[in-house]
């Protein structure tokens, strides 16, 4: 069996929020049945899993399994910072493709809203307590700085991203963030600055939440689920830093921008899809300045022409290239281990064009991107078959 | 000694040298790849780049140009100060080759992209022994202190 036969058999995710009263486990359990629901298949039918979580500690994976059942079956844990859900799907996709198992279930969650100011920031390795001071707030804001000086980029630019995302939060249900009005570049930009020129509307919010994909094979997917459209996985790559000049190495995130720009051309020659084909994508938006860069160094507008495209609407829902069409990290939100399977599960969504008032006119393919803590980056493209 | 006449040790070791007298400027300790001469900070025992086995240790700054900056309108972390309303913090580039991220001493209207810095140390605390903790930072060339 290769690759290109393996399907996003279901998928499933809490809303994602604040939810004092809910253990990680539970989360997990509400997304891990509404996959398997999706699917029409039961905990069972399950071969393999990958587990992904930041906060939790050593074997929470297999506890998180065992509310399901205990069947016996593999668990991998699977930890990458931001990125940790789309690796746990991009090992799910590659467990299917061996042959070694036929269904695997890939599962994130996390309790940001507990991990968030409960221990010191840990840095990178533990001896960067020298460089605590460099938030990532702190990080994307010299990004950003860095490209108003070259590109004339206006804080009115990240203003609009943000924008964008929160009102594409409001016509999603399982976004955190929903606003009850028109969310204004005004509004965003008169926010509490965090980091010059960053302010807090531009930024993601603290939460929990969980989310779950199954996978299969595309055979298996039309006999579970007879007339529905199938998604299929066409690329699912993951790289870490490359050494580059000017690479930082002291501080929470600290890999170089070129690395997205390697990893999504090996998903592109991957898969034979070229960045014109993609209908539809979903990227690390943790701050604005993020998104407004990935429009390059994803390949879908020239150096340079990142201002030009957002403001031409074409990443808004109707433009070209659609772009957090669930709110994005900034309104759907950022657990962290989750993240990255709630992307899959907007893509999923999409393109079976079961997106509502949401829905991007006749998406056939989707990308979805995350960088992990700065040192990772992931690469995923789907495809309607 | 530094000018309250407090022995200063660093923050942590094996980063940056704490001169005797504080009208010498600290450098940085980085590692120099012996095949490709490649420039890292911190130190490092492999090359990142040609992944040769074997670095020498060098001292690296103390000066350099401001790559980007930002201003943090959030306390400093670990500067037990309830005065800091926020702080700045950048990347300078070093002559050597290394993109050095750190503190900067100044206010928000105080950077420009490309402007000369230099490093210095800032007491953070006195530890048990009486001594003044220090961590480096970067401050621009034009303004007073020590060089």
């Amino acid at each position: 069996m290769s690759f290109d036969d393996v399907a996003v058999l279901g998928v499933g995710m809490t809303r994602f929020g604040v939810y004092p009263d809910l253990s990680p486990l539970d989360l997990a359990r509400e997304a891990g049945f509404l996959a398997l629901d999706d699917a029409a298949l039961g905990f069972g039918d399950v071969a393999e899993a990958f587990v992904g979580y930041l906060f939790g500690g050593p074997m929470t994976g297999v506890r998180a399994m065992k509310e399901f059942g205990l069947t016996g079956l593999p668990v991998t844990h699977v930890e990458n910072a931001s990125a940790t859900g789309l690796v746990c799907f991009r090992d799910a996709a590659w467990a299917v493709a061996s042959g070694r198992s036929p269904i695997a279930m890939a599962i994130g969650f996390d309790k940001m809203t507990e991990a968030a100011g409960s221990t010191p920031r840990a840095g990178g390795g533990g001896r960067d307590a020298i460089d605590n001071v460099i938030l990532p707030t702190a990080y994307f804001s010299l990004w950003a700085m860095r490209r108003m000086h070259e590109r004339g980029t206006k804080p009115e630019h990240f203003a609009r991203i943000a924008a964008k995302n929160w009102n594409n939060g409001a016509l999603t249900p399982k976004s955190h963030r929903q606003p009850d009005h028109r969310i204004t570049v005004e509004e965003v930009l008169a926010a509490r600055t965090l980091a010059e020129p960053m302010t807090a509307m531009m930024t993601c919010p603290v939460d929990d939440g969980a989310a779950c994909a199954i996978l299969g094979s595309v055979e298996l997917a039309r006999k579970l689920n007879p007339g529905r459209p199938v998604v299929r996985v066409k690329a699912a790559v993951l790289q870490s830093e490359t050494y580059t000049p000017g690479h930082t190495f002291l501080g929470p995130v600290v890999g170089p921008a070129s690395m997205t720009r390697d990893t999504a051309n090996q998903a592109y020659e991957q898969s034979g899809i070229d960045p014109r084909d993609v209908d539809v994508a979903l990227c690390h938006d943790a701050f604005a300045v993020e998104e407004l860069q990935y429009y390059e160094l994803l390949g879908f507008c020239a150096e340079g022409d990142a201002e030009k495209l957002l403001v031409d609407g074409e990443t808004e829902i109707g433009g070209r290239i659609p772009f957090n069409t669930d709110g994005g990290l900034i309104a759907r939100g950022h657990p962290g281990g989750p993240t990255g399977l709630a992307q899959i599960h907007e893509l999923t969504v999409q393109l079976r064009r079961e997106a509502g008032r949401r829905q991007v006119e006749g998406a056939r393919t989707g990308l979805a991107h995350l960088v992990g803590g700065g040192s990772v980056c992931t690469v995923c493209l789907l495809q309607r078959v | 000694m530094s000018a309250t006449g407090r022995e200063r040790v660093p923050i942590e070791s094996g980063y940056f040298s704490v001169p005797e007298s504080d009208a010498e400027a600290p450098l940085l300790f980085g590692s120099r790849c012996k095949k490709c001469q490649e420039t890292f900070f911190p130190r490092r025992e492999v090359c990142a780049s040609c992944l040769h086995r074997e670095t020498t240790d060098v001292s690296i700054g103390p000066r350099g140009t401001l790559y980007t900056w930002t201003y943090l309108y959030v306390p400093l972390f670990n500067s037990q100060r309830a005065d800091d309303g926020g702080y700045a913090v950048g990347q300078v580039d070093l002559p050597e080759g290394p993109r050095i991220q750190a503190v900067l001493r100044g206010g928000p209207d105080d950077f420009a992209i490309g402007m000369e810095m230099q490093l210095e140390l800032e007491t953070l605390r006195q530890d048990d022994e009486g001594r003044d903790v220090v961590v480096y930072r970067f401050r621009p060339r034009s303004e007073g202190g020590s060089e």
